[in-house]
């Protein structure tokens, strides 16, 4: 499709990219730059960007993918290592994370789409995945058991700061990208395909969708943009091990993707964002006497949701803010 | 029928066509023409192969024996998508749509076989919504929420957006009232007559293929047992007991 042509169909989303990216920027001076809360803002916001990049796999082509964390541990382990160990900028590790991730996608998706595997098996298969490579790197030769630390180094060439507000806006900036990214395969031909695959592969091969090959794209889209945050997760941590390879979190991107509204760049983003801060607050203030309150907020979430509005927060906000039916709707004049 | 001869105007052969599923053989050596913008009916009471043989045709079972040449080419065995693009479309027995997208939408998904601008293909299904008489005022509303015979509309206008030069509708007046069966059918004449397009209809219901095409072939348990036009189909004693039985001495 035409670029310009594009541009004047999404016009008014690119203006609430800007606007969310302004609004989020602005944040950390309202917080007088306290650093716990500007920590706790940064991972909710990567959170946000894993649950609009999960939009891609999970909400446009509709695969239940639980294996997240599979992507951006990868990513990140690749990012980290480079730099331990060679001295290579992440901003460099960062795009080879990337691509380590998208090629992990590649070599799971081409089997899984060849034989059809969908639905329930394909959500354990992806949920396998991370099982499987946390046991890989939790090899001796790998990564072993221990924790690893990334250097104490500072500045923007290791992307890494003694205060946190640096890495909370180059989050930002990234979350602005991953929406654009988002936006523009929604309106794109590959979204079209992806939502045909999404409501009927069958009908979709009828219409002339090479299904394996979109299945394949969103997957690897997803993978790439999970392995290249993969290094800044690791900077909010400050540590990596196998343990990075987290199940139980992986599962959490998939069901924050449900309650935020499959298909909804807005509705994953909000879901992802306040579901990890509310999360992770009450952790931090409750954690202690009452563990796993999160989870538990989540699951009861999951629930009122799937009975009273299954399209999740996108399908509340449409319901009682705006009157609009459909989630794609077209400006036909 | 030696293959050696011109395919002239036939625009669709299916030579021998053999479909197993385990012991049961589903079609058994059918062989037929379609000429180029023609509506041929595909009748036979239920479990005849007409559905299995459609899948055969449209690349979603590969047929243990036989030829599929379509527009002089063989695709026999090719993957759906890739028959799709050569320029076969198909509707569904059961309606099958996109509940979650807009009636537009569905139909932009057809439309952008042949494009890769949204914004030319958006232009295309209204055409093709147009064609088949869909009311404007609903293209907007979500395949959950229209009507059977909407519902026929969206999957035939869907099919034509992808600008087929062969349409296949598998029972696609299946639950419709007579009236509707009879719109639907005006409806086919004008697309077949506007497009040109070339159509193999199945049906077990006999009323509504007879008076919608010229030439028809009847299966029965796999096989094709008639060929010819409606009447003389109609009289046929094979046919006579393939849907009723019989007749007793």
């Amino acid at each position: 499709m035409a670029f310009g042509e594009w541009m004047s169909e999404s016009k008014k989303y690119i203006i609430g990219i800007l606007v969310v990216g302004a609004v989020l920027a602005i944040i950390p001076f309202a917080t007088s730059f306290d650093q716990y809360t500007i920590l706790l803002l940064a991972t909710a916001l990567i959170y946000g960007i894993f649950v609009v990049a999960w939009n891609i796999i999970g909400g446009y082509a509709g695969q239940l993918d639980l294996g997240a964390f599979a992507y951006i541990a990868l990513g990140g382990i690749v990012a980290s290592q480079l730099m331990i160990v060679y001295g290579i900028t992440p901003w460099i590790g960062m795009f080879l994370g990337a691509a380590a991730s998208a090629g992990l996608a590649i070599i799971i998706g081409i089997p899984t789409f060849r034989f059809g595997i969908r639905e329930v098996w394909y959500a354990l298969l992806s949920a396998a995945l991370v099982v499987i490579m946390n046991n890989i790197f939790h090899m001796p030769q790998v990564l072993g058991s221990l924790d690893h630390y990334l250097p104490s180094v500072s500045g923007w060439f290791y992307l890494e700061f003694p205060t946190y507000e640096n890495i909370y806006w180059f989050v930002t900036v990234a979350l602005m990208f991953v929406m654009l990214i988002n936006l523009m395969i929604s309106h794109s031909k590959v979204g079209y395909y992806l939502r045909a695959i999404r409501e009927d592969e069958l009908v979709a091969e009828a219409l002339g969708i090479d299904v394996r090959k979109y299945k394949l794209v969103a997957l690897a889209t997803y993978a790439s943009i999970l392995g290249f945050m993969g290094y800044v997760y690791v900077v909010l941590q400050g540590t990596f091990s196998y343990h990075t390879f987290n199940a139980p979190e992986s599962i959490g991107i998939a069901i924050m993707g449900i309650i935020g509204g499959l298909g909804s760049i807005a509705g994953t983003l909000v879901s992802g964002f306040s579901l990890k801060l509310i999360g992770d607050y009450l952790r931090g203030s409750l954690g202690a006497t009452i563990p796993g309150l999160n989870l538990l907020i989540y699951g009861l979430l999951l629930v009122i949701i799937g009975i009273f509005e299954p399209d999740g927060f996108a399908g509340i906000y449409r319901k009682y803010f705006h009157k609009e039916k459909s989630a794609s709707k077209v400006s036909k004049k | 029928m030696s293959l050696g001869m011109s395919l002239g105007n036939i625009i669709l052969r299916v030579d021998g066509v053999v479909k197993r599923f385990g012991g049961i053989t589903a079609v058994n050596k059918v062989s037929f023409d379609v000429e180029g913008g023609r509506i041929l009916g595909l009748i036979g009471p239920n479990g005849a192969g007409k559905t299995t043989l459609f899948n055969c045709i449209t690349g979603v079972y590969r047929p243990e024996e036989g030829k599929i040449i379509f527009q002089g080419k063989d695709i026999t065995g090719l993957q759906p998508h890739v028959v799709a693009k050569k320029g076969i479309a198909r509707t569904w027995q059961k309606v099958r749509p996109f509940k979650n997208m807009s009636v537009l939408d569905a139909v932009v998904v057809g439309a952008l076989l042949r494009t890769n601008s949204v914004v030319q293909a958006k232009k295309r299904a209204v055409e093709a919504l147009k064609l088949v008489g869909f009311p404007e005022e609903k293209y907007e509303m979500l395949g959950k929420d229209i009507t059977l015979m909407e519902h026929k509309m969206v999957d035939l206008a869907r099919a034509i957006s992808t600008e087929p030069k062969l349409l296949l509708l598998d029972e696609v007046a299946a639950g419709l009232r007579p009236h509707e069966m009879e719109s639907l059918a005006n409806i086919l004449r004008k697309v077949n007559k506007e497009k040109g397009l070339t159509m193999i209809v199945v049906e077990h219901v006999m009323r509504f293929v007879m008076n919608l095409s010229e030439r028809i072939i009847v299966m029965h348990e796999g096989r094709k047992i008639a060929e010819g036009a409606p009447k003389e189909v109609a009289n046929d004693p094979d046919v006579i007991e393939a849907y009723l039985g019989t007749k007793p001495l």
